[in-house]
């Protein structure tokens, strides 16, 4: 069986359908989306279209929890002992099991929410980080950027369902969110274990994780303003082990990734779009 | 009747007035809309799923319809900027009920569109997709605006038959609209927010010549 599973062979069924992340950015509505005020990015009940916003974001915590799974299990198998210590894989292991979990938990809470599997568009990008040849990066795009976000994002939802009165919803999430608070934590220790002795190791590995945090802030979908739909849940990072300075440093992240999108949605414009 | 849609031609989008006008048409003649009135079917190309959003109006003496439509109702959720027009046929079958309804005398006092408060209409999407289920509209789906009704009515016993009482219902006014929100409001116990906006957020742009609140 092979190493390294490349993210267009994942299995799908037909209800899947796949887009890239240029297609995103390159979308032509962009710019005139930004010149648009739509006030407050945040997800409430009380938004307009509060209901098609939660249902797609639920439905990329479903794609996302898949690929949490696909990530972790590949990196139980990718590695020998020496590369990944057997008691690292018992933790990706354990991961698997967890984030199976979510995937039947994001199931039923899709159905719940009026959403069939592949209703929405699915991105690959998270899977992406998890291919790194080094198992230390993939701790570090995987487990402290992409579970980080995963908290981040559970936490938006747990609140929109706090005030949209759905209990279903504010359970559920939070017992996902613990989860995720416990995934940050083995990312963040098994770095510390793997690269004790091996500073430039650490530091590809932390710049890895820069990457993949600003790709996943793209266009402001994590920040810290009105604008930004998913808050930085900074109590709940600081449970996981994130200091203050590399919250603080996220927050910049994703400021620089809002400026960059709003950069190349210009440019896009300026290529031209439909009609005449 | 004559039905205008804009823009004409689409800029952003991939999408084609004279397919958007053909599905109005097929809209206006499944619903059982008068051949007497106008419409202007205004899209807003901007608007990207999951950004949906319709405001249907009755304009004038003699009466116009004024329909304003988010592109990302005409949006296929699984391909960017792909017109569905199962999706379309679906939201204009809607939208055309509702300017139906408008132009009753029993809805003459309902608020515009704008100014409807979310419960209410929440309520009257409820009762749209009900008749539009049993006029064979495709893509109408319970399980969906249940969801979208709850944020609004409430997660509890008494919002769910009141949801089932507006599927189901064949000819409702205004008034037992505004009753059925009573209902719900009664039995809800969600905090209300404490401050409420000076303008209700919209996702449609305001028009150049409106006057800030």
């Amino acid at each position: 069986m092979r190493k390294i599973f490349p993210p267009n062979e994942l299995a799908r069924d037909e209800r899947f359908v796949r887009t890239k992340i240029e297609d995103r950015v390159l979308d032509p509505r962009n710019m005139a989306m930004m010149e648009r005020d739509l006030g407050s990015a945040k997800l409430e009940p009380s938004r307009p279209a509060a209901a098609d916003r939660a249902r797609s974001l639920m439905h990329g915590i479903f794609v996302g929890e898949i690929q949490a799974l696909e990530g972790a299990g590949r990196t139980c198998f990718d590695f020998d002992d020496e590369d990944a210590p057997f008691a690292l894989k018992l933790d990706m292991a354990r991961q698997c099991w967890d984030e199976s979990r979510h995937v039947e938990i994001s199931v039923k809470l899709s159905e719940w929410m009026g959403t069939e599997i592949g209703e929405f568009t699915e991105s690959t990008f998270l899977y992406e980080a998890a291919c790194a040849d080094d198992p230390v990066l993939r701790l570090c795009g995987v487990n402290r950027a992409l579970e980080g976000l995963a908290i981040d994002v559970f936490n938006t939802m747990k609140e929109f369902g706090d005030v949209s009165g759905d209990p279903v919803l504010e359970f559920c999430e939070d017992w996902m969110l613990a989860d995720e608070v416990t995934h940050v934590k083995m990312g963040s220790d098994w770095l510390r274990r793997l690269t004790e002795k091996d500073t430039e190791r650490r530091n590809r590995a932390l710049e890895f994780q820069r990457t993949v945090d600003k790709i996943f802030s793209l266009g402001g979908f994590r920040g810290e303003g009105d604008e930004n739909p998913i808050h930085l849940a900074r109590r709940f990072r600081a449970m996981a082990g994130f200091d203050d300075a590399e919250m603080d440093e996220l927050a910049e992240i994703a400021k620089q990734a809002q400026a960059d999108a709003e950069a190349m949605a210009a440019a896009a414009q300026q290529g031209g779009a439909y009609g005449a | 009747m004559t039905i205008t849609v804009t823009p004409d031609p689409f800029r952003l989008v991939p999408y084609h007035t004279a397919t958007v006008h053909g599905l109005a048409v097929d809209a206006a003649r499944v619903t059982g809309f008068p051949d007497d009135v106008d419409v202007a079917l205004e899209i807003d190309e901007v608007l990207p799923h999951p950004l949906t959003g319709t405001f249907v109006d009755v304009l004038g003496d003699p009466p116009r319809v004024d329909m304003w439509m988010s592109g990302a109702n005409f949006e296929d959720p699984k391909r960017p900027l792909q017109f569905q027009h199962e999706l379309a046929r679906a939201e204009l079958a809607r939208a055309f009920l509702r300017a139906c309804d408008r132009l009753r005398p029993e809805f003459g006092n309902a608020p515009a569109d704008e100014e409807l408060s979310d419960r209410q209409r929440a309520a009257w999407d409820v009762w749209t997709e009900g008749r539009a289920a049993r006029l064979g509209v495709p893509a109408t789906r319970p399980d969906r605006l249940l969801y979208h009704y709850r944020l609004q009515h409430g997660f509890n016993d008494v919002a769910d038959a009141v949801f089932e009482r507006l599927w189901h219902a064949d000819a409702l006014t205004w008034d037992d609209l505004e009753q059925a929100c009573r209902d719900t409001d009664a039995a809800d116990t969600r905090e209300r927010p404490k401050r409420t906006a000076l303008r209700k957020e919209q996702l449609r742009a305001p028009k150049p010549d409106a006057t800030p609140a």
